[in-house]
């Protein structure tokens, strides 16, 4: 089945999903609770959506389509106050956080859907320790050629978006000294890493999709894992190496700097993208994904090594023309005082050492979730 | 020959756990039905009573293992229990007291339909409130299962155990007095130990883990730490005549919040738990006698019935208004019925404090009976009905 065309949408509408963790209140362990949340949720209206995730211990929530910041972070707020209502009910807590830090892969349960189940099988255990958390920037786009340029223009910022949101530096119960260790488990999947170059809708659709469902190792975009994707069928792009921050605020503020970010690339003023941009592309990850904060990457253009916290304060600056334009400089506000006090990487270490366990790291942030200091 | 017998003797116990494990092991694998329902046959097959391979329990090493074994899995249910959320979800707090309050109602009414006489029908009516921590725990952590009903049923057991050893406490203290001027007086005696055993646990819940923290490498050695703890905690409460199940309940929720890393690797309390698992369950069930069992079996039944009916009805009630569907209601409840552990381990501490209610509780001796084999079934059913186990 060739690609769908690429259905336009409003520039520069955007819309967040959330993976979320389910923690069982009793032992702060990952808990198989989304059946009976996901019960307890139906009985009432819910803003925005919420929808099952490959393992039983983990639930995706996601936004309307907004076109500004505030109508957003009001939304998220809504939509956490349900569910931490809900999830009291059933003394299963509700975080945020790239990773558990203790759960164990193998005690996980795959959710009852034949998708899931399909998955499971094809990727074994991959399917299982793939219970890492992230956070779906969707950023509208009015044409496919409109989408595949932002897309690739967007690859110099992807580090201030691993470092900013990065939130899991403990994986099955050590400090993987990594500020986004969740990534490690997307780069095992086949298709994951980033996007081939094409600059034109039909090149990509026509030329590289066909080809590759030629060879039957994909069927559609989902079998994708790219760092950022194109969703011809919404009319967007899909921001994807984000961490789920500890707090939607954090996730808000998040999708802002991406929206004001694609109204200046839009803009066109920059150097447009080529191929050759992808050369430092896979070590700067690792360093935002490493060092967070305070990784040191290197320019794709210039060659140039900076500091990722420096670029990402001076590239705050650049877009408060647009945040203003667009109505978020509260969200760029946000994230500057995280690059400079330091992330929920930070916060979760800091935790760790003050509580004395990972026990006590998750409890802080299941309280931080709940919107309590 | 005496120095044969005595050989024999001393041989019998670790001959009999090795034989309940084997059978264990053996029928979980040809029947899928979970092994401490064989643990509990071959202790009830190899009791005094019966086949006669074990001596006749009392006080002694035993009891005494029993006990530690049965404090583990309380600190481990304690550990588990968030009390929190009673206040979150008044409802689920109230599916607790209707079904514990209703099951001795009406527990008590139908051991006076069966003429046995007031005192004896208040304790049968006490002790069927109660919910064994020892096989829900065991059967939740072999099934490995999560979700609604697992939450419930351990936040339910541990509730039904405080009641129930409470309540009983009171009607024993009034038969041992056996005036009700002094029912004032037990009420009094029976609250201050249980107030006092909860102080105790709860000194050890904040010293304990405050220790553990100061050492350091605390995932490891947390384990080992509190076992030494709950080993410590169950003689004091021996040499004190405190209850050592309200010790070690508190004990854990204590040191749950104290927060000290307890993996999941060492639920059970790893290989250590396992053994005493075995010796606890063969324990129990060879402390039966086939003959009571046999003389009260009409009683017995329909108290396995009734009881069954009214845990299952408080819970299913509540079920819709505490945020889960019927069907997980109704499942709760039936997993509510194991009882065997706890009560038989109540009935050898008022024995031991010259209390013998043998003869007057035959009844509760078939259904323990009952429940030692079909109780675990029970709850594995319930389980794996509410699909709350990991894929096979």
């Amino acid at each position: 089945m060739p690609l769908e065309p690429f259905a336009a949408s409003k520039a520069l509408t955007f819309g967040v999903e959330l993976e979320l963790q389910l923690v069982s209140l009793s032992d702060l362990d990952l808990t198989a609770a989304s059946p009976d949340l996901l019960h307890l949720l139906s009985r009432k209206p819910f803003p925005g959506n919420v929808t099952p995730e490959m393992t039983e211990s983990m639930i995706e929530i996601n936004s309307s389509v907004h076109s500004s910041y505030l109508p957003l972070l009001a939304e998220l707020l809504d939509i956490r106050d349900i569910l931490v209502a809900a999830g009291d009910q059933l003394n299963i807590g509700l975080s945020g956080g790239g990773t558990h830090p203790y759960q164990h892969w193998s005690e996980q349960k795959i959710f009852e859907k034949p998708r899931f189940r399909e998955l499971s099988s094809l990727y074994g255990y991959l399917a299982k320790q793939f219970t890492v958390f992230g956070q779906h920037v969707h950023i509208g786009c009015t044409s496919g050629d409109d989408a595949m340029f932002l897309l690739h223009s967007l690859n110099r910022y992807i580090p201030h978006f691993i470092a900013l949101s990065a939130s899991s530096p403990f994986v099955q119960g050590h400090d993987s000294h990594f500020d986004s260790a969740r990534l490690n488990s997307v780069f095992a999947f086949p298709m994951s890493g980033r996007a081939p170059f094409f600059l034109k809708w039909d090149d990509f659709a026509n030329v590289y999709f066909a080809k590759m469902e030629r060879t039957g190792i994909i069927k559609n975009m989902k079998d994708f894992y790219w760092d950022v994707r194109p969703k011809p069928e919404y009319g967007t792009i899909e921001l994807r190496v984000c961490d789920t921050p500890l707090t939607v605020e954090r996730a808000a503020a998040l999708a802002g700097y991406l929206q004001a970010l694609c109204r200046y690339l839009l803009e066109r003023r920059e150097e447009p993208p080529v191929e050759d941009d992808y050369l430092v592309y896979n070590f700067n990850r690792f360093q935002a994904c490493r060092f967070g904060l305070d990784g040191a990457i290197t320019h794709p253009k210039t060659y140039q090594t900076i500091s990722l916290r420096e670029d990402i304060l001076s590239s705050l600056r650049m877009m408060e023309p647009h945040a203003e334009v667009l109505g978020s400089l509260g969200a760029l506000r946000h994230l500057s005082a995280v690059a400079q006090d330091g992330g929920d990487a930070t916060y979760l270490r800091n935790q760790y050492y003050q509580q004395g366990s990972a026990e006590g790291m998750v409890d802080a942030a299941i309280r931080r979730f709940r919107g309590q200091r | 020959m005496p120095d044969l017998l005595t050989f024999l003797t001393d041989l019998s116990w670790p001959v009999a756990i090795c034989l309940a494990w084997l059978a264990g092991e053996l029928g979980q694998r040809i029947t899928g039905l979970p092994r401490i329902s064989f643990y509990g046959i071959v202790g009830f097959i190899l009791a005094a009573s019966q086949v006669g391979v074990l001596p006749p329990s009392g006080p002694g090493p035993i009891l005494l293992l029993a006990d530690v074994a049965f404090g583990l899995i309380l600190f481990e249910l304690g550990y588990r229990i968030n009390l929190r959320w009673l206040r979150n979800n008044p409802w689920f707090a109230l599916a607790s007291l209707t079904e514990a309050l209703g099951t001795f109602i009406a527990i008590y009414f139908v051991a006076g339909l069966f003429g046995t006489s007031t005192m004896t029908a208040l304790m049968l009516a006490a002790l069927s409130m109660s919910t064994s921590p020892a096989t829900v725990v065991r059967v939740i952590n072999e099934m490995r299962s999560s979700g609604q009903v697992t939450e419930r049923v351990l936040h339910l057991s541990a509730l039904n155990c405080v009641m129930s050893v409470f309540a009983f406490n009171i009607i024993v203290g009034f038969w041992i007095f056996r005036s009700s001027a002094d029912i004032g007086d037990a009420t009094l005696n029976s609250l201050v130990a249980v107030l006092l055993s909860a102080l105790l646990g709860a000194v050890f819940g904040v010293v304990v883990p405050g220790v553990l923290r100061h050492m350091g490498s605390l995932s490891k050695d947390a384990t080992v730490g509190f076992a030494l703890a709950i080993i410590l905690l169950v003689s004091i409460t021996y040499a004190t005549q405190l209850s050592p199940v309200v010790a070690a309940l508190t004990f854990g929720l204590t040191a749950r919040h104290r927060r000290i890393a307890f993996s999941q690797a060492q639920r059970n309390f790893g290989a250590l738990g396992e053994v005493l698992t075995v010796l606890l369950f063969v324990f129990a069930a060879s402390t039966l006698d086939w003959r009571s069992v046999t003389d009260g079996v009409w009683l017995a039944l329909t108290v396995f019935l009734v009881r069954l009916v009214t845990k299952t009805v408080g819970v299913t009630v509540f079920s819709e208004l505490s945020g889960i569907s019927w069907r997980k209601g109704a499942l709760t409840g039936m997993a509510l019925a194991p009882v065997s552990v706890f009560v038989i381990l109540l009935l050898e501490h008022a024995r031991l404090r010259g209390v013998n209610l043998g003869e007057e509780l035959r009844a509760m001796a078939g259904v323990t009976l009952l429940l030692e084999v079909f109780g675990p079934i029970l709850i594995q059913r319930a389980l794996l009905l509410a699909r709350e186990t990991p894929e096979s």
